[in-house]
């Protein structure tokens, strides 16, 4: 290829940073005035190096990759400077960038559901960065995005290079927007939270695919992520972002193991921990490292611990915390009573003849009072499904389903209604879980207008006022307009509105995975202590294992619409019995560099084996 | 789903569309004042006569006889009599309808060939002052009657420039109508107009949504120039809303050639509606609008299709 | 909250004084649009001028004066007269309140039928929403002017008969514009939780799914309200528009047709410039409230 021979300019001066900020400053012109976004920030990176810039929503990180490919929206202004292999991006004209950018820097994003055009092939989208940049034939220029589609993974590349992006999984299609990214061989590479919209499974994958091809051409990568697990497996130097401003720069396992900054560590300490055992297949030996570290879920780890009041204010008084594993037996005890709910032998068919789609298939599992149930799966695994199946939103085309031990298919809509009291819902969306509409206090008091038609109008704010408490929101964020609250607050009112009536049953869907971790942290807290109070069950819906480790006494596996396998959390999710629940664990990253790196090589080994025996 | 399964579905959607419109066209039938005998017959009509001319027609049976009697006529391609031309309404449609289709169809062209362009570059110069005299003289556009546009344009093109006549082509062929194009100008012209309009602002708001999709910042990204990804990508991914919304475009234009037909005299099907209107022709109103549903139903079919061309994910069915 | 970090509690803050209302943002934002401010003017000077004018610019619009027939705009009739001796400054006051109220009233009932048609099918599904939007194609497919053309062969109606007949023939676009804000809304979370914990559905569709299309609505009104005053227009010029001597700024167009090519600009001129001009700045209006509101409608 003619690309590697040419070497991209930054190769030449290997010596110097191939991105350089200085005074980095953003500005946002909005509606109701100028917003910093960014304020002073300064980095580099070299050549062959990964540097991780980490923070939460809102922390500006994303704008500094958008800042440093030029690729800004229209309201925004920048300051200071920010240097590619020497050359000036702030306030670069539109075709001095178009010259640099997918030749010099490249940038994969977030979304790959949108960021392909959708009505040209894939092939035709890579070819055209190259031609942006080479003078090739538009049949080289084929024939190369053929061999680019080959080396970022993707099978049956010729076949593959026609199809057009709805198409392909999402992701492949991450896949094709590396190809773009790296068909010139850029000098340096930007990805923006280029995992966060895939499976733990996939984004295993893909953070392989490109510290293999980072590793190859000796490719700078600037890594936007929110994940601590995804900085420990791929970042060399990290950089942590907090209102704008980096407040700490270092090697990896300095910043993650031995945090400087408060914020850090706080940041830190908030990060749920998958609790690992020694993997069982003995496809591959452990290192002695990840089994001592792995021990707890608190991760205390050999070296000095990350602040020293973050590991006391998490897990250890937490209920459903690290004692998951031993506390497994307890549930097990309440069985006498009644499951809350229980689905037996339940499919449920979307649509008919041809166009039919099989979205459950023979789903049995019971909550049992006050206890957690954990339903964990990647998406399209059917668990968000399976849970609105025990809400009776989705009607089981067969099985049965039963609620505080009524048959839902039995009962009049009377006495379902009446039953349905009973449950309290929290779903993952912070803004379309509220009616805009309403206020605050009006949200919380509906189910009471349902149910409590007795009430008067002075007993349901007391109540509301009550439930407000309980959640640990001030009484008069009742009289707001559910927009001018964060997401976490936002949160917060559904579970009070879950609350009001104090439920049997509490069913959460991906309750927090549109929150910050610390906001995520926070919120189970207030679910786990509440549930100490009043005694609910709860049907927790996770993609994220720690999460789940941490919360449930027992879990459910799914996959495909079929559960895969089920059992008490400390069982299940320490020494999982398929195949496919190991390799689920074992994808998770966990934020410690160290372990990380074991746990990395042992994965790849066992699918290194999965392969061979394959073949044998 | 497969396109044969696709196609099967929107024909039985196109058909239960086109029972429905039978049935109101029946309905409206019914609906006339001493039921059609009194409509044909005059006001002087004696009782003895409208009974006669009922049952002469089988308007003395019951409703639902009369539909499926009235359904098995259209079935065999029977509209029924022009009770002042005395010409089978079939035939008098067949005659006229294809130059409508050439009206309409003209118009439609020059008015997209017009609107797209002008929709894109408003996007692409959005908020700026270009944008805002081109949104001010589309609004116009729009909000002017059709027939107020056509006298405009007679007095100053016909009457005062002499450029073109006031009169459309009177041939009786399609032929003869192209013979003289002078003569359509000022009709694809009026025409033209709103369709200019309601399509530079629908093309102009699809343009604009794509520029905000992240596959433009993608193609940025990978060093693509702006005219470019105007022109390889933003074009094609803006122009599919605007074909779906071309087949709902097609009642519109067939209203605005009623007026044009009867403003220019042009002998369409239009001119041929108002002349019956006028008479209270009632087998003509009708069966026009009968044929003009189907036209419009086949149109919207047609847009689907196309669409479902150019756009494979709605071949696949996800969009 | 000892492991709360900060920004759980500080955008909070910031939220609040930034977007303290979105009715007042979304007025802030209509303001800015030029054309939409302009477009509001418009209205309100005619609506001025159609209601308030005759008490400045007295006229008689009732009786026939045969001395003063197709007069050329003068001082004492600024825009001349008509074939009937009608002074045609007061006469484009009085047929304006026609336009205006007959429009604004077909306009609101085209709305309140689509919105009701609408949201009953999108929030109903399955066949129910299937029969009913099949009606509404059928309706799409009979051009409104074929129809209105049909009736006006059968009848001539009153004002208030033609009010109904247009909202008759004009409530489908918005019924299509309403089942689709319905059916997005009906699956949003706070609907999903109401049905879950056991809402009604007659609670989903009052408390919820119509407040929330408020705003939708009222852009589908704007446009509609446009819609309907240039069909009056075109419905006397079929012929069965309001009876002498009243009139509307159609029937005024229409009357001066043939009074045009003897040079009587005066006579169509302004009944014509007044329907743009009232049009334009509904449509004006509708497109500033639909950016304002930022739903989708028609481009």
């Amino acid at each position: 290829m003619t690309a590697t021979t040419k070497g991209p300019a930054a190769r030449t001066a290997a010596s110097g940073p191939i991105l350089e900020l200085d005074d980095l400053g953003v500005v946002f012109t909005t509606e109701t005035g100028e917003v910093p976004a960014v304020k002073g920030v300064c980095l580099q990176v070299r050549p062959g190096e990964t540097l991780a810039l980490v923070g939460e929503s809102g922390s500006g990180k994303s704008t500094i990759a958008l800042a440093a490919m030029g690729l800004l929206a229209a309201n925004a202004r920048a300051t200071g400077s920010a240097v590619i292999a020497g050359t000036q991006i702030v306030g670069a004209p539109e075709s001095g960038l178009a010259a640099l950018r997918g030749k010099t820097v490249s940038m994969v994003f977030q979304e790959p559901a949108t960021a392909l055009d959708p009505l040209t092939r894939i092939g035709k989208q890579i070819a055209e960065v190259i031609r942006n940049h080479r003078e090739v034939s538009a049949k080289d220029a084929a024939a190369e995005a053929v061999e680019l589609l080959r080396r970022v993974g993707i099978p049956e590349p010729g076949k593959r290079a026609r199809a057009y992006p709805f198409q392909l999984s999402g992701g492949q299609r991450q896949r094709v927007v590396i190809a773009m990214a790296i068909a010139n061989e850029p000098g340096l590479l930007i990805a923006d939270e280029p995992t966060t919209a895939l499976d733990v499974t996939v984004q295993a994958e893909i953070l392989d695919l490109l510290r293999r091809l980072a590793a190859e051409t000796g490719t700078g990568v600037l890594l936007v992520t929110h994940n601590m697990g995804v900085v420990a497996d791929f970042a060399d130097r990290v950089a942590v972002m907090y209102r704008g401003e980096i407040v700490e720069t270092g090697p990896v396992e300095d910043v993650l193991l031995r945090p400087a900054h408060d914020y850090t560590r706080r940041l830190l300490a908030a990060v749920p921990r998958l609790s690992v055992a020694a993997v069982a297949d003995g496809t591959g030996r452990p290192p002695a490292t990840a089994r001592a570290r792995t021990g707890g879920p608190a991760a205390g780890p050999s070296t000095p611990p990350p602040g020293s009041g973050a590991p006391g204010d998490r897990t250890p008084d937490r209920p459903a915390g690290g004692s998951a594993a031993g506390s497994a037996a307890g549930p097990v005890a309440n069985r006498v009573a009644e499951p809350v709910v229980k689905l037996r032998d339940v499919s449920v068919v979307f649509g008919r003849g041809k166009a039919a789609v099989r979205a459950l298939g023979g789903v049995s599992f019971r909550v049992e009072p006050a206890q957690t149930l954990g339903l964990v799966g990647e998406s399209g695994s059917g668990k968000s499904t399976a849970a609105r199946v025990a809400l009776g939103l989705i009607p089981p085309t067969s099985g049965t389903v039963s609620l505080f031990g009524a048959d839902l298919a039995r009962t009049r809509a009377r006495a379902r209604r009446a039953l349905r009291a009973g449950i309290g819902v929290v779903l993952q969306d912070p803004v379309a879980s509220l009616d805009a509409r309403m206020t605050v206090g009006e949200c919380v008091a509906e189910p009471l207008r349902i149910h409590r038609r007795d009430l008067s109008a002075k007993d349901r704010q007391a109540k509301v006022a009550a439930v407000l408490d309980r959640v640990r929101l001030p009484r008069e964020v009742a009289r707001r307009a559910p927009r001018e609250l964060s997401g976490g607050q936002r949160q917060r009112v559904s579970l009070a509105r879950a609350l009001v009536l104090e439920p049997r049953l509490l069913v959460a869907d991906e309750p927090t995975s549109a929150l910050d971790v610390s906001v995520q942290e926070a919120v189970l807290e207030v679910i786990t202590e509440l549930q100490g109070d009043l005694g609910f069950a709860c049907l927790f819906v996770s993609h994220d294992l720690a999460v789940v480790q941490h919360f449930a006494q027992r879990v459910v596996v799914m996959r495909a619409g079929r559960i895969e396998e089920q059992g008490p959390t400390g069982t299940t999710l320490l020494h999982p019995e398929t195949d496919y629940t190991r390799r689920l664990l074992a994808a998770v990253p966990v934020p410690d560099p160290v372990v990380q790196r074991g746990r990395r090589a042992e994965r790849l080994a066992t699918l290194a084996a999965g392969r061979t025996e394959a073949q044998a | 789903m497969s396109t044969s399964s696709y196609l099967i579905r929107r024909v039985l959607q196109a058909v239960a569309v086109i029972v429905i419109v039978t049935i109101v066209v029946f309905g409206l039938l019914h609906a006339l004042p001493g039921g059609p005998a009194r409509g044909i017959l005059g006001p002087q009509a004696t009782a003895q006569q409208i009974a006669r001319f009922n049952h002469e027609q089988g308007l003395d049976k019951s409703l639902p006889v009369q539909y499926f009697y009235y359904l098995g006529q259209l079935l065999h391609g029977d509209l029924g009599t022009s009770y002042t031309l005395n010409e089978p309404v079939s035939q008098l449609i067949t005659e006229r309808l294809p130059k409508t289709l050439v009206l309409t169809v003209l118009s439609a062209l020059v008015g997209l060939v017009l609107a797209v362009p002008l929709g894109m570059w408003q996007a692409v110069r959005r908020n700026k002052a270009a944008d805002y005299v081109i949104t001010t003289l589309s609004f116009i556009a729009y909000s002017t009657p059709v027939y107020f546009l056509g006298l405009i344009l007679v007095l100053v093109f016909s009457q005062q420039l002499a450029w073109f006549p006031s009169q459309a082509p009177q041939g009786e062929t399609l032929g003869q109508v192209f013979s003289d194009p002078q003569a359509l100008v000022l009709p694809v012209v009026a025409g033209a107009a709103s369709m200019v309009a309601v399509f530079s602002r629908y093309m102009r708001s699809a343009t604009l949504e794509n520029l905000s999709e992240d596959y433009v910042r993608t193609a940025r990204a990978g060093g693509s120039r702006p005219g470019a990804i105007l022109w390889r990508h933003v074009f094609r991914n803006s122009l599919t809303p605007v074909v779906a919304m071309l087949g709902y475009y097609v009642p519109v234009l067939f209203g605005g050639a009623l007026v044009v037909e009867q403003l220019f005299n042009y002998p369409g099907m239009g001119l041929l509606f108002w002349t019956a209107a006028q008479s209270s022709d009632y087998p003509v109103l009708l069966g026009c609008v009968l044929v003009i549903a189907v036209a419009t139903v086949t149109g919207t079919l047609l847009a689907d299709i196309v669409q479902r061309i150019i756009d494979p994910r709605v071949k696949a069915g996800r969009a | 909250m000892s492991a709360v970090i900060q920004p759980d509690t500080v955008p909070a803050k910031a939220a609040a004084s930034r977007e303290a209302s979105g009715a007042r943002l979304a007025v802030r934002r209509f303001l800015r649009n030029r054309l939409a401010v302009v477009g509001l003017a418009v209205v309100v000077l005619f609506f001025l001028f159609c209601f308030a004018g005759p008490l400045v610019y007295s006229t008689d619009q009732t009786h026939t004066m045969l001395q003063q027939v197709n007069l050329a705009p003068s001082g004492s009739h600024w825009l001349g007269t008509d074939a009937v001796g009608h002074d045609e400054l007061g006469r484009l006051m009085y047929g304006g309140k026609v336009s205006l109220v007959v429009g604004l009233a077909a306009g609101v009932l085209a709305t309140v039928i689509g919105t009701l048609w609408g949201a009953a099918a999108g929030y109903a599904g399955g066949w129910i929403d299937a029969v009913m939007m099949r009606i509404v194609d059928a309706g799409i497919a009979i051009p409104a002017l074929f129809i209105l053309l049909v009736v006006s062969a059968i009848t001539t109606p009153g004002l208030a008969g033609l009010v109904l007949i247009l909202g008759l023939v004009s409530w489908l676009v918005p019924s299509r514009l309403v089942r689709a804000e319905t059916l997005t809304l009906k699956n949003r979370d706070y609907v999903l939780t109401l049905r879950a914990i056991g809402g009604t559905h007659a609670r989903a569709i009052l408390r919820h799914i119509l407040p929330n299309s408020v705003s939708t609505v009222i852009v589908a009104a704007t446009f509609q309200v446009a819609d309907a005053i240039l069909l009056v227009a075109y419905v006397s010029y079929l012929g069965m528009g309001v009876r002498p001597p009243q009139t509307d700024w159609g029937g005024m167009l229409s009357a001066g047709l043939t009074a045009a090519y003897s040079g009587y600009w005066w006579l169509i001129l302004p009944p014509g410039l007044a329907i743009i001009l009232v049009v334009w700045a509904f449509n004006a209006i509708g497109d500033g409230l639909r950016d304002a509101f930022d739903v989708r409608g028609r481009g």
